[in-house]
């Protein structure tokens, strides 16, 4: 059976070329445009791996990232979360760290805008 | 001696009980001391004419109605300083509205000028019903008591001053730190919405080049290339205005820490390894250990020698060197970028700091900022930046010369942006950039 990746991003061009770019490769796709419907998708369809956008609307990266850590995500924990995004790494982290007091916890980081083999390579890693 | 006494008395009992209660108490005290029917303070408008009633005790406050009294020729008399006894107030002309002062039975009034050492700051009437003789001590005294009355005022003006002007100050910083915090998330959000469509084209101009080289033709793929550079130097300089913004906005300082100059330079020296080793430039260094200690950033350390080496690698040849030098010179550290490239022209050597200036204004690298940015990070830890071109011993290329004080002391407005940084938990939010 084809691997299943969560793409949440607001962008629906950012969705659309990395749908694009990893259908190609056999992955199957499913998205979501901000946190909150992120959360719901990581619930509802247990996806083998998920990539995140950091700044969205309503419920932000950062809060999914938070939330994933809580009791009742404990089954998805060990689905490997790929950051994708335009703020970069260490800003990312600090701005995380002040709003949390925790570390920010992810499987890797890319910064857009990402290289199509880097950004298969990486996912490629996971599997 | 008695003046002297009550005087230094009253001062430190201003401080600890405020003036309108001193002053209230003086009054109230005086109307006792003398047996006097009442008494009033009337101190001087802003308008330098008009007496405003200030306190009252033991007579009618009829005498006060109508709020401001314009002076008749009796108080301004005493505004001159002078005292003035009117035994008789039925008889005296200087006396204006003596109906209300016969209603309330007053035969004679004690007016004393309450001034400082500068000027007069209001009056006191001593209202009696009968008429009255003091002695000359008598008088001195009250004398006394009212230019004591003066320092008070004075005091409690300079007082209220103070106050307003501090809380002034409060505002206009509340203001200012409100300011700020929209202009850095207006600048993130600008930014973000700057970037975000350029990172969708590049996107699907990158999958292009992936699918379907086969049908376009190599001028046409070159040309979409081309675009997928354009855009990124678009991104470059718009993280670099950000990165300007942030810097002029004093906003890095939330960054300043305890930081060790050498782990500074091993991470920069990394890097710079890494940018000039794609270029087939070698990097050397120079580090006199050991390096100080300092208070700073070293996140804004390590991009400005990032930001110097890079500009070497884009002026040297292949096969050219770069050398990073590091040593202590009394209170600094002293930071050298030397290159072995083709230098720069001496005509634009004054300008190289300018913002959008480049040596070849045709050329696409770079974004004209890389200086200017350097210049902000060198200006926020209160260092200076040197260049020189061609380097004197070899005759070309370029030498960067920078440092840094040991003893850095945050400024007092630094300071505070540091406490302010601290304290909302929310810098994150402006921090949208990609320059490096």
């Amino acid at each position: 059976m084809n691997k299943r990746i969560l793409l949440a991003d607001d962008d629906p061009d950012v969705v659309e070329v990395v749908s694009m770019l990893l259908e190609d490769e056999g992955y199957e796709i499913i998205t979501a445009k901000d946190g909150g419907e992120a959360l719901e998708k990581i619930e509802a369809e247990s996806p083998d791996l998920v990539i995140l956008d950091l700044l969205m609307p309503r419920v932000d990266g950062f809060a999914v990232i938070n939330t994933l850590h809580e009791p009742r995500f404990e089954r998805w924990a060990g689905t490997p979360l790929i950051v994708l995004t335009s703020v970069r790494e260490e800003v990312s982290r600090r701005r995380y760290e002040l709003e949390t007091g925790k570390q920010m916890d992810y499987a890797a980081y890319l910064e857009k805008p990402a290289d199509p083999d880097e950004l298969l390579e990486t996912v490629a890693s996971f599997f | 001696m008695r003046h002297k006494i009550i005087r230094e008395i009253a001062l430190s009992v201003i401080a600890a009980g405020g003036a309108d209660n001193i002053i209230r108490a003086l009054v109230e005290a005086t109307a006792r001391g003398t047996e006097a029917k009442g008494c009033s303070l009337l101190t001087i408008g802003e308008d330098g004419k008009r007496m405003i009633p200030r306190v009252s005790c033991g007579i009618d406050q009829d005498l006060l109605r109508g709020g401001q009294i314009l002076a008749d020729d009796a108080l301004k008399q005493v505004l001159k300083g002078n005292p003035l006894f009117v035994w008789d107030v039925a008889g005296d002309p200087r006396i204006t509205h003596k109906e209300v002062l016969e209603r309330e039975g007053i035969a004679s009034i004690v007016f004393l000028p309450f001034r400082d050492k500068q000027q007069v700051q209001g009056i006191m009437r001593l209202f009696f019903a009968q008429s009255m003789s003091f002695d000359r001590e008598d008088l001195e005294f009250l004398e006394s008591i009212a230019e004591l009355g003066g320092s008070i005022l004075r005091s409690a003006e300079n007082q209220e001053r103070l106050e307003r002007d501090a809380e002034q100050a409060r505002r206009d910083l509340a203001r200012i730190r409100d300011e700020r915090r929209h202009f850095l998330s207006f600048l993130s959000m600008v930014t973000h919405d700057l970037k975000s469509p350029l990172v969708a084209v590049q996107g699907y101009l990158k999958l292009l080049l992936r699918k379907s080289t086969d049908c376009l033709d190599e001028r046409m793929v070159k040309g979409i290339h081309r675009s997928i550079e354009r855009m990124d130097g678009m991104m470059e300089l718009i993280s670099d205005l950000l990165e300007l913004s942030r810097l002029e906005s004093g906003q890095i300082v939330t960054e300043f820490k305890t930081i060790a100059w050498e782990e500074v330079l091993g991470a920069a020296v990394e890097m710079a390894h890494e940018l000039a080793s794609l270029q087939g430039i070698t990097v050397a260094t120079e580090i006199h250990r050991p390096l100080p200690e300092v208070f700073a950033s070293d996140i804004r350390l390590q991009q400005l020698i990032l930001n110097l080496v890079s500009n070497s690698v884009r002026h040297t040849p292949r096969g050219g060197r770069i050398t990073i030098r590091a040593r202590r010179e009394n209170d600094a550290v002293t930071v050298d970028i030397e290159d072995s490239g083709t230098g720069i022209d001496p005509g634009h050597l004054p300008h190289v700091f300018e913002e959008f200036f480049k040596g070849d204004p045709e050329s696409l690298e770079g974004t004209g900022l890389g200086l200017s940015i350097c210049k902000r990070i060198i200006d926020m830890h209160h260092g200076t930046i040197e260049v020189t071109s061609p380097v004197p011993e070899t005759g070309t290329g370029t030498l960067v010369s920078f440092s840094i004080p040991i003893g850095v002391t945050c400024r007092v407005e630094d300071r505070y942006m540091l406490e302010e940084g601290a304290g909302t938990g929310t810098p994150g939010v402006d921090n949208i950039t990609g320059t490096a």
